[in-house]
């Protein structure tokens, strides 16, 4: 075991391997403030890359409505049970044990292997809210019962328990953008990683009897393209771009920005240790013990800022920037009402306004002999 | 070409390189098969003349006609809108403000509204209207959903409102029969309103049934494909594990949790849902008819504690039970609801959501006098009209019996298997009940 830093804990933690950070992290943000549970990610990763023989029930990206939806079944409860009562205080590192430090001495996480049929019903749960809707009930914040909808890729962790936990070495982090791999070569399918990985984003394919993972669109993002889940969001709430650690964080990130600089977007289920490199800015209408629960004590602050960008033009520009660009955005600026992303080498490849105009039209246009109406 | 007065883009789809997998035909192509089919029989050139440039780059020919003609399209040039479809870049629709706000003129007061006076109306002084209590603005309950006598006018007596009553037609004032009741004229205030039931009350009916569209779809999108379908609702699985499932997903109704289980229904179990008898799921039916099982709609009961007491759903848009469908059950050996002779895929292994609903004929949605905006243009139109002057009353509502049929689980299992392993509502694990409460950290 090696002593490696995990900012997301803000402790050291022990980890099979030595602390070996990649040049640059793959890292996508979501807003789940706007995601509508569409599906439209699911379906853009499936026919993408996963409607092989072997792949049926596999969705690398999923979305499930919290707290009653879950893919596999019941995931996280069970890894949060497994992992017991924790603490965690305010303003403090984390106190609790994560997966590696609470493993059996043989071990090397807390797991369990999903069966068979904790894959099928993949949108178990949607839209279920927390409890009974009863005669009279209207709306307060946070609402009194809730319901969101939380879309999950591989996280491409930092610290992977999916690579930890392979006994062929099968599984590498690629040094260049951070994405785990596994190497369909090498892997003989033992599962192991399908046990450790505790958000359940590794899975097993019976046919080619190898475990297969999403793969962090690495040919688009070679080309500087986001991943197909990314650029094809309705809502478009997400994001995807290279996070650096705190330490080598920069303003204009937009990746950056919202983790680092603004503290909107948070690492779900940070506990567990692996410093995933999937960001969320909470849904500000949930429960709170709940959404401390998944994002750990600094979900209290993330809402509060949120709250914030109603005054706030600059994180207003960027959040609109969100979807509005297939490339990836290594930095942005927002001047004059104008957000713009820029590319590696600092050209421009988007702009959009920050506030949408109205125009109105002639009633007739003389040049096309038309007249424009608006109950046509 | 794709454009609707409620979206700003208008959107030319790019022609594909690729062929076409199928012997599938564009529109099109089919009205001038047909019309070129006519054009023999008939002997008359012109129905070939009109369509000849329907294939291949000819189709800009009609393309840019509809544009010419289309006040806020006017301007542009068909081939110009696919080849910048090609690279994504869609078109704006050219109405008189961007974004559309409706009704921008009439509010102005630069245009008159599309109403006999060219204002606002809030009295009709047309005779049906009038004969219906409709003359002012007044609520009816719905004529079937709803737990308390149905269409009632809940109003204070009011001079001006006058409906003929039943007698008025020769009816009995107490006939709530299921064609009667949707032409009854009767006024009652709110507090007398809730003194009464509905007659199906009788015979054991609790539920408002209502059967809207899918959030997620338009008309079959969301099943058109195996991969989209497993995530309509809860009970999508590619693999079929329960072998009962009519295709890799089902048609389910959610249910209030503490409803259901007042009538002794499981999360996940197979219910019927019945409407009035007197007419559905068809006229004049018997239970022994072959026919009956097509026709009366089976479905899961999910809990679903976000519908209150009382309301039960279910999404409008999975495809119904045929004949065909339920014999592809009986007799294919992997039970799939798919009929042997067409492939028609059934979401349901008996009825559907429309086995219960019918659609409602209000004599004031029906009338040849109110005037109205026509379809197209500022015209003014009368009378009947699609979409626009015509009945649309409530066809997806009913007032509903609901029954357990079988129980969700399979292979000896009772209990559906979310329900049974404790991750449903109300059946809670004591993990579950933990993490809902945000226990697992603490301060
Ligand atoms: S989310 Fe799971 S599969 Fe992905 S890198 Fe982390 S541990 Fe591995
Ligand atoms: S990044 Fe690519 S492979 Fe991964 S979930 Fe998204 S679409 Fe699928
Ligand atoms: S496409 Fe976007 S909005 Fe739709 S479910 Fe996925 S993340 Fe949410």
């Amino acid at each position: 075991m090696a002593k490696v830093k995990n900012w997301h804990l803000g402790r050291d933690m022990e980890y099979v391997y030595e602390e070996n950070r990649p040049k640059r992290q793959w890292s996508i943000v979501f807003d789940l403030n706007k995601c509508i549970g569409c599906q439209t990610c699911s379906m853009a990763c499936k026919t993408t890359w996963t409607s092989g023989k072997g792949q049926e029930s596999m969705f690398w990206n999923n979305v499930e409505t919290k707290p009653w939806g879950s893919y596999p079944l019941g995931w996280d409860v069970k890894v949060l049970e497994k992992l017991g009562h924790q603490e965690w205080k305010k303003h403090e590192p984390y106190r609790g044990k994560t997966i590696f430090e609470a493993a059996e001495p043989t071990e090397t996480t807390v797991h369990f292997f999903p069966t068979d049929e904790d894959w099928m019903y993949p949108n178990n749960g949607e839209d279920d809210c927390t409890g009974n809707v009863s005669h009279g009930t209207h709306l307060n914040l946070p609402h009194d019962q809730w319901f969101f909808y939380l879309p999950r890729t591989c996280a491409h962790c930092t610290y992977p328990a999916c690579l930890a936990a392979c006994p062929r070495k099968a599984i590498y982090k690629r040094p260049e953008d951070g994405i785990v791999l596994i190497d369909q070569s090498r892997c003989k399918g033992y599962g192991e990683c399908v046990r450790s990985c505790p958000y359940k984003k590794s899975m097993y394919n019976p046919y080619t009897r190898t475990s297969e993972k999403c793969i962090g669109c690495y040919p688009a993002v070679e080309q500087g393209y986001q991943p197909m889940c990314v650029q094809n969001c309705i809502g478009k709430i997400r994001v995807m771009g290279f996070i650096n650690p705190p330490w080598k964080a920069r303003k204009d990130n937009p990746v950056d920005y919202l983790v680092h600089q603004m503290g909107l977007a948070l690492p779900y289920y940070p506990q567990l240790g692996l410093e995933p490199n999937i960001y969320y800015i909470p849904p500000i209408h949930a429960n709170r013990e709940y959404l401390t629960q998944m994002f750990g004590p600094k979900v209290d602050d993330a809402i509060k800022q949120y709250k914030k960008i109603k005054d706030d033009p600059r994180t207003q520009g960027l959040l609109v920037l969100l979807g509005s660009t297939d490339r990836i955005m290594h930095s942005f600026d927002v001047k004059h009402g104008v957000a713009y992303g820029y590319d590696e080498k600092g050209d421009e490849i988007v702009s959009v306004p920050v506030i949408e105009h109205s125009y109105e039209r002639p009633r007739y246009d003389s040049k096309y002999e038309a007249v424009r109406n608006n109950t046509p | 070409m794709c454009g609707s007065c409620t979206n700003p883009f208008v959107q030319i789809y790019p022609r594909t390189p690729l062929d076409r997998i199928f012997d599938t035909k564009g529109d099109i192509e089919v009205i001038a098969g047909v019309s070129n089919k006519l054009a023999d029989l008939l002997g008359e050139s012109r129905m070939k003349e009109m369509w000849k440039d329907a294939s291949g780059e000819g189709v800009h020919v009609y393309l840019q006609n509809i544009i010419d003609h289309s006040a806020n399209l006017k301007g542009y040039h068909s081939k110009e809108l696919e080849k910048k479809a090609q690279e994504g870049i869609p078109a704006l629709v050219n109405s008189r403000t961007y974004p559309r706000y409706s009704s921008l003129e009439q509010a102005r007061s630069e245009e008159k509204w599309h109403t006999k006076s060219g204002r606002l109306e809030f009295y009709r002084p047309e005779v049906e209207f009038i004969d219906s209590g409709e003359n002012m603005l007044v609520y009816r309950e719905p004529v079937d959903s709803t737990p308390y006598e149905p269409n009632v006018i809940v109003a204070k007596n009011h001079e001006a409102i006058r409906p003929k009553k039943p007698s008025d037609y020769g009816l009995r004032e107490s006939d709530l029969s299921v064609e009667n009741r949707q032409v009854r004229n009767v006024i009652k205030t709110g507090p007398a309103l809730l003194n009464t039931q509905h007659p199906l009350r009788l015979k054991l009916h609790t539920h408002v049934y209502h059967t809207p569209k899918y959030r997620h779809g338009a008309h079959s999108t969301t099943v058109d494909t195996d991969y989209t379908s497993v995530w309509f609702g809860p009970f999508g699985d590619v693999y079929r594990h329960d072998k009962r499932m009519p295709s890799v997903v089902e048609g389910y109704m959610d249910i209030n949790p503490l409803d259901a289980k007042a009538l002794g229904v499981e999360d996940g179990d197979y219910v019927y849902v019945d409407a009035d008898p007197e007419d559905r799921p068809y006229r004049g039916f018997k239970p022994t008819d072959d026919f009956y099982e097509v026709a009366r709609l089976m479905l899961r009961a999910r809990y679903y504690p976000g519908t209150p007491r009382g309301i039960a759903r279910t999404w409008h848009n999975m495809y119904g039970s045929t004949i065909g469908s339920v014999q592809g059950q009986k007799i294919r050996e992997d039970g799939l609801a798919r009929s042997p002779e067409t492939n028609y895929q059934s979401m349901y292994r008996y009825g559907s959501h429309q086995s219960a609903t019918r659609a409602w004929l209000r004599p004031t949605l029906m009338t040849e006098t109110l005037v109205h905006k026509g379809m197209f243009g500022q015209g003014i139109g009368k009378g009947f009209e699609a979409d626009i002057h015509c009945p649309v009353g409530a066809p997806r509502e009913a007032f509903v019996r609901i029954t357990k049929a079988e129980q969700g689980g399979f292979e000896n299992q009772k209990l559906w298997r979310p329900a049974a392993l404790g991750f449903r509502p109300t059946y809670e694990n004591p993990g579950m009940k933990t993490y809902l409460k945000g226990r697992f950290i603490h301060g």
